[in-house]
């Protein structure tokens, strides 16, 4: 099989505006969920959210774009961490350009970010806004695609919460079946009024910061956050210096149970874990730590800890890392994977935070305190979204 | 990618067969609303009422195709927009009552991949699922997906559930109408290519194929398919030339052209451009029948399936009645985005 390598990474969230700064507060147990600075809206007292901590003019300015352009903050988070990726990964502009350069996004609110601007228009109420022709789930990724001249083939996914998993697979199987010789993969979701109340009519959003496999959890904190990685055949990296890890597998299938909720015997996340480790060629006893989807919700925490037990006869170490940054949406596919890549190259795991009093139904405890010198070859990253959607990512040391 | 079955909601008859067997609508509408089937023996009522004009006619394209077909191994959607009405209502509902209490239906209705999920749910299937919102290449996209998921399984059959659907609403009409992609005055569909001025019409549908990669019994192939994004006019005649390389094809080899023209003098130069590339060639302008649309390269691939099949013949504008064995179809939106699909018979 095709060995595929993931050779840059880039990532804007509320704990950093880059890889670097993500990796010091994951280390350091700080959570970037609080009260929001910059979003505005009536949950803004009342919520807290991860929110990244720079405006939209702040980006502006730092990407060097012009005001009154139609760039949303969905936009501009994307662009931001698609710089940092593909500088990470050493290409040039000839290759960002290249017919054989593939770019897959995602987004759930995509260009809808601005509610405000939205209701302007769609109920014609005056001349229309600068983002009338921005508003499509692809826009950001079509602006990325006309600064940077890409000619390749792109694509945009929307799978609700498991949409930047789903991007990074699609990107394998581009490189597998030899349709293209490098991928951007990934995916940009900004708070929005749209979606917080979206979350809040389900009644699922926690008052406290969210706290996922607490037995008193009370629902999930929505943050922001974008993220790129970058993937090439391993055959092909001549600078293998570059490389960061092997992505090793994955797995997509739907729960076919609800809507907006998990199956109780969780068929569908344990078979997008179990299609996962097949196509990895590896078994449950091979993994050493599971990036859980961990939602904080109760319906997600239980099923998937259920999953865990009937997949793992030891399940090992496992956290969910929205408790450093909410739920991101389309981009938290994205941000797991590259927090699973950290956590391999650094040979430790980033904890669930704010747990007190894990769920008493199952033997197991996910990681509770930040955990150095942990031998990690194989990681599971899980992401499950509305629809029914579910996958599971596999990513490995390189050796 | 063979097409084993495929059925269409669309602002023609294509629900009951009457649009292929020569009945025409002629429309003198701005918008070009879907004439949708009755629903009553599919879907029961209460489930009915509250689904989203977009789930309505994706649920009723694809629940008969999976009824007469075998449980394919996937579901593949594209949608740029997928339920809009409900997206905005809700959202006028944030507005209007200021960010109150309120009810998700419209929320969970309007995420893109609520059909695909609905589909799933409603045929019990738990296989690959994907929903691809590239916006006026998220039907290409859903082909795109559904070719590398066939090139993991050769020599095992495989099938798929892959389509398309658009919604309009009052909403994204108003959207787009102040984005000036409509006309203000009205013609006729019959005149469409003719009216001398900006934008086009809006349509709306829901478009599946049941695809496979066994061959047998297929009414046509999906042979290959490219898209581009920001080419510069000049550049469309070496798109298409070098895409007919791709497949070893010269011009001679392309027996009917199905062209996306949309009576939008601004951007149909474009497709004079190819036009003039194929001179002579039989030709079908599918957007006088079913408008512009995000998805409409489903509708036209639709239209595709059938003249390889001797239907709908009396769409070809030149007068050519012969069966064409490879047809290809060019579509842009708004001169952004272009794509090409090859289908052979």
């Amino acid at each position: 099989m095709t060995e595929i390598v993931v050779t840059g990474m880039g990532a804007i969230s509320s704990i950093g505006l880059t890889i670097a700064e993500n990796l010091h507060s994951l280390k350091h147990e700080i959570s970037g969920i609080k009260k929001a600075k910059h979003f505005k809206s009536h949950y803004s007292d009342s919520l807290v959210f991860g929110e990244i901590d720079q405006s939209d003019e702040s980006l502006l300015n730092e990407l060097g774009l012009e005001k009154g352009r139609g760039f949303t903050r969905t936009t501009l988070i994307a662009i931001k961490a698609f710089r940092e990726a593909v500088a990470n990964a050493r290409l040039s502009p000839e290759d960002i350009a290249s017919t054989r350069t593939a770019f897959i996004s995602s987004s759930t609110v995509g260009g809808m970010c601005y509610t405000d601007d939205l209701y302007h228009d769609a109920n014609m109420q005056g001349a229309p806004s600068e983002y009338v022709k921005h508003y499509e789930g692809s826009d950001h990724a079509l602006q990325i695609v006309r600064l940077y001249g890409m000619k390749g083939i792109t694509d945009v996914v929307n799978t609700a919460c498991s949409s930047s998993a789903n991007a990074i697979a699609l990107g394998a199987r581009l490189l597998e079946t030899g349709k293209v010789d490098r991928v951007i993969a990934g995916g940009s979701d900004c708070l929005a009024k749209f979606t917080v109340n979206g979350f809040n009519s389900l009644r699922i959003l926690s008052e406290e910061p969210c706290k996922p496999f607490d037995a008193n959890r009370e629902g999930l904190s929505l943050g922001e956050a974008a993220g790129y990685v970058v993937l090439e055949r391993r055959a092909d990296v001549s600078d293998t210096s570059k490389i960061q890890a092997v992505f090793s597998g994955f797995g997509i299938c739907n729960d076919a149970f609800h809507p907006s909720a998990t199956s109780d015997d969780a068929r569908g996340p344990r078979m997008a874990m179990e299609l996962a480790l097949k196509r990895a060629e590896l078994n449950p006893v091979d993994i050493q730590y599971i990036n859980a989807h961990g939602t904080g919700t109760p319906n997600n925490d239980v099923t998937e800890s259920f999953a865990f037990s009937k997949l793992f006869n030891t399940v090992p170490h496992f956290s969910s890392t929205k408790s450093y940054v909410g739920h991101t949406l389309a981009a938290a596919g994205v941000l797991e994977a590259i927090y699973s890549i950290l956590s391999i190259q650094n040979q430790e795991v980033y904890p669930s935070l704010r747990v007190e009093e894990p769920i008493s139904e199952f033997p197991f405890r996910p990681t509770l305190n930040y955990t150095p010198g942990v031998a990690i070859g194989h990681v599971l990253s899980n992401s499950f979204g509305f629809g029914g959607n579910c996958t599971s990512l596999i990513f490995s040391a390189c050796i | 990618m063979y097409i084993k079955d495929l059925y269409a909601i669309s602002p023609q008859k294509t629900h009951d067969l009457s649009f292929e067997n020569g009945e025409w609508q002629v429309l003198n509408e701005y918008i070009y609303k879907a004439v949708e089937p009755s629903y009553q023996d599919l879907i029961p009522n209460a489930q009915l009422r509250r689904m989203g004009k977009a789930v309505r006619m994706g649920i009723g394209v694809s629940l008969p195709l999976l009824g007469r077909n075998p449980k394919p191994d996937g579901i593949i959607f594209g949608t740029a927009n997928g339920g809009l009405e409900d997206c905005i209502k809700f959202l006028n509902q944030i507005v209007e009552y200021n960010e109150g209490t309120l009810t998700p239906t419209n929320f969970v209705q309007s995420t893109p991949n609520a059909l695909a999920g609905q589909v799933a749910l409603l045929s019990e299937n738990q296989g690959y699922n994907m929903t691809h919102v590239n916006g006026s290449l998220a039907f290409e996209s859903a082909l795109l997906d559904a070719s590398l998921y066939f090139d993991n399984y050769h020599g095992e059959e495989k099938n798929l559930l892959v389509g398309a659907v658009e919604e309009i609403s009052d909403y994204n009409y108003n959207i787009d109408r102040l984005g000036e992609r409509f006309k203000e005055e009205l013609v006729s569909n019959v005149d469409l290519l003719g009216s001398g001025t900006k934008g086009s019409y809006c349509g709306e549908g829901s478009t599946q194929f049941y695809l496979s990669n066994n061959p047998d019994n297929s009414l046509a192939e999906f042979k290959a398919f490219k898209q581009s994004s920001y080419l510069s006019e000049n550049e469309i005649g070496e798109f298409v030339k070098s895409f007919l390389d791709e497949q070893k094809l010269d011009t001679a080899a392309i027996d009917c052209l199905l062209l996306g023209k949309n009576g939008d003098v601004s951007t149909d130069s474009w497709y004079e451009q190819v036009e003039q590339l194929f001179s002579g060639k039989p030709k079908v302008y599918f957007k006088k029948s079913v408008g512009e649309y995000r998805t409409v390269s489903a509708f036209a691939s639709y239209l595709a399936v059938r003249l390889l099949n001797g239907q709908a013949g009396y769409l070809i504008e030149n007068g050519a009645t012969e069966k064409p064995r490879t047809v290809l179809i060019y579509n842009h939106f708004d001169a952004v985005r272009h794509s090409l699909i090859l289908l052979q018979k």
